[in-house]
């Protein structure tokens, strides 16, 4: 990620639009004052944003998620100290922050997410998260060295059983290559062959999506707009 | 929908297909067999033994599973094969359907639909539509001292309109005997009916009723809208599923039906059209 201009909302601003949060009575008016709080996108938001993913409320809660993005470093520590263990749904809400900010501190939380955790939303997030890394200040050595450690695990994350994860998958390795450096394009179609193929994918979205990220990498597909 | 058997049965430890044929087979422990059920559905299993022993477990009745864990629905090992057939995609399974779509019991008349409906069981069509037919005011009436219908017009509705019009020779007495239910007091019948009506007439006025309903004040409603606009694969929802408030799980299963079973997918396609590529950029923003 880019550096963020910082919030020019003032402190005591962010004050009333946390007290907001606290007053809400419904769900929509939950969801209204968290999005008016993540738009602030000012560090002293945090606390409360993290908060409200263990609300059980998925309007407010990706509210909450793109605001924690939107802060973006100051936020990492802070999600990392409370992933809830015994809160699955606000456990699965940080991990989903964690992979939209792409913070190197945030890779071991994604790679045991991957691999172990029990809910298909974690593990897609966690999939897509390790496309999003953003490597500051890493040189080219450094760089293969991570894609080194990260590719072999969404390489098995591959044969996943839920097919959400898979499509995650094929757009983590697409994302490897904004960081990847020298050019992976090679390593990263030859991860994506066995989501594109009919004989080893039977979800016809999942190919579909792999074979975009194949095209993507060719140069023959228009990427997104980060 | 299937029932979640976790709770009834350790689901911890994974279990093979032989020893998930094996569960189903023997007849001590009811629990054992109610797992067994849902693992060869959710498992889609392919054994030539699987389809014959889910059949002979939709003959069972009344056995409660274990009330203890929180497992008691009636007649819970008969609607989880019913449930696990509808996935096993064998029509061998239709006929034995067709006698639980005649049961006394509304939940495994419910399950049994959805199967039929999944297999595309013209069969089906008369026997569904004669549980329609006495319409909102008795089929869709609400049944004394309970919240259920006197029958399950959400999956006979949502059956009907996967099973389409192949063979129907009568399709406006169909749509007739369906529209009255687009007026129905509970918004989820309201979206089975639309959902059923844009499948049969292909007329888009119905499916614009049913994004509309992504904006209801329930939650309980919006999942249905996006589970139902999948099933249309009505690709002009795209933008509004994208925006609906709910779980992101569910708005990544209605934009998959969105590719998948609009009539312009190609099956065949080894390359993305613009269309779909503009739904896969959708589903990435909500992984």
């Amino acid at each position: 990620m880019t550096v963020r201009p910082p919030s020019v909302i003032p402190t005591d601003q962010v004050e009333g639009l946390v007290a907001a949060v606290e007053a809400a009575q419904t769900a929509d008016d939950l969801t209204d004052a968290v999005e008016a709080l993540a738009a602030a996108a000012h560090p002293d938001a945090v606390p409360c944003l993290i908060e409200v993913l263990g609300f059980n409320n998925p309007g407010a809660a990706v509210a909450a998620v793109d605001g924690l993005v939107a802060i973006g470093e100051p936020a990492v520590a802070a999600i990392l100290r409370n992933l809830d263990d015994y809160n699955y749904g606000a456990r699965a809400w940080g991990v989903r922050a964690l992979a939209g900010i792409g913070d190197l501190r945030g890779l071991e939380t994604l790679e045991r997410a991957l691999a172990q955790d029990i809910g298909p939303s974690v593990r897609r997030a966690a999939a897509r998260g390790m496309g999003q890394l953003d490597p500051v200040g890493l040189g080219t050595g450094e760089r293969q060295a991570l894609a080194g450690r990260v590719l072999p695990q969404l390489e098995a994350a591959r044969a996943d059983g839920e097919w959400i994860v898979r499509f995650a998958v094929a757009v983590g390795l697409e994302g490897m290559a904004r960081w990847w450096r020298p050019d992976p394009s090679q390593r990263l179609l030859t991860a994506l062959a066995a989501l594109a193929d009919s004989e080893r994918e039977t979800v016809p979205v999942v190919r579909l999506r792999a074979v975009l990220a194949q095209a993507r990498l060719r140069g023959e597909a228009p990427w997104p707009s980060p | 929908m299937f029932a979640d058997p976790s709770r009834g049965v350790d689901p911890g430890q994974p279990i093979t297909e032989q020893e998930a044929l094996a569960r189903l087979r023997q007849q001590e422990d009811p629990g054992q067999r109610y797992y067994a059920a849902w693992w060869l559905g959710r498992m889609r299993s392919r054994h030539p033994d699987a389809v014959p022993l889910l059949i002979d477990a939709l003959a069972v009745r009344g056995t409660a599973v274990d009330s203890a864990a929180g497992v008691n629905e009636p007649n819970a090992i008969a609607r989880n094969a019913a449930r696990a057939l509808g996935k096993l995609a064998d029509a061998a399974a239709v006929p034995a359907l067709l006698t639980a779509l005649e049961d006394p019991d509304d939940g495994l008349r419910e399950a049994a639909a959805r199967s039929l409906g999944e297999l595309g069981a013209i069969e089906a069509r008369r026997p569904i539509s004669r549980r329609l037919a006495t319409g909102p005011e008795w089929a869709g009436s609400v049944q004394p001292g309970s919240s259920r219908l006197q029958e399950p017009c959400e999956a006979l509705l949502e059956a009907l309109g996967m099973i389409g019009l192949a063979g129907e020779d009568d399709p406006d007495t169909l749509l007739a005997l369906v529209r009255p239910y687009v007026d129905h007091g509970r918004p989820l019948i309201r979206a089975a009916a639309c959902r059923c009506l844009f499948q049969l007439s292909g007329e888009t006025h119905w499916v614009e009723q049913l994004r509309a309903l992504l904006l209801h004040e329930q939650l309980q409603v919006r999942r249905a809208a996006l589970m139902d606009l999948a099933a249309t694969g009505w690709r002009p929802a795209g933008p509004a599923i994208a925006g609906t408030l709910a779980e992101n799980s569910l708005k990544l299963i209605a934009l998959r039906g969105l590719v998948e079973q609009s009539p312009e997918h190609d099956p065949q396609a080894t390359w993305p059209s613009a269309a779909e590529i503009d739904l896969l950029n959708a589903m990435d923003a909500l992984l």
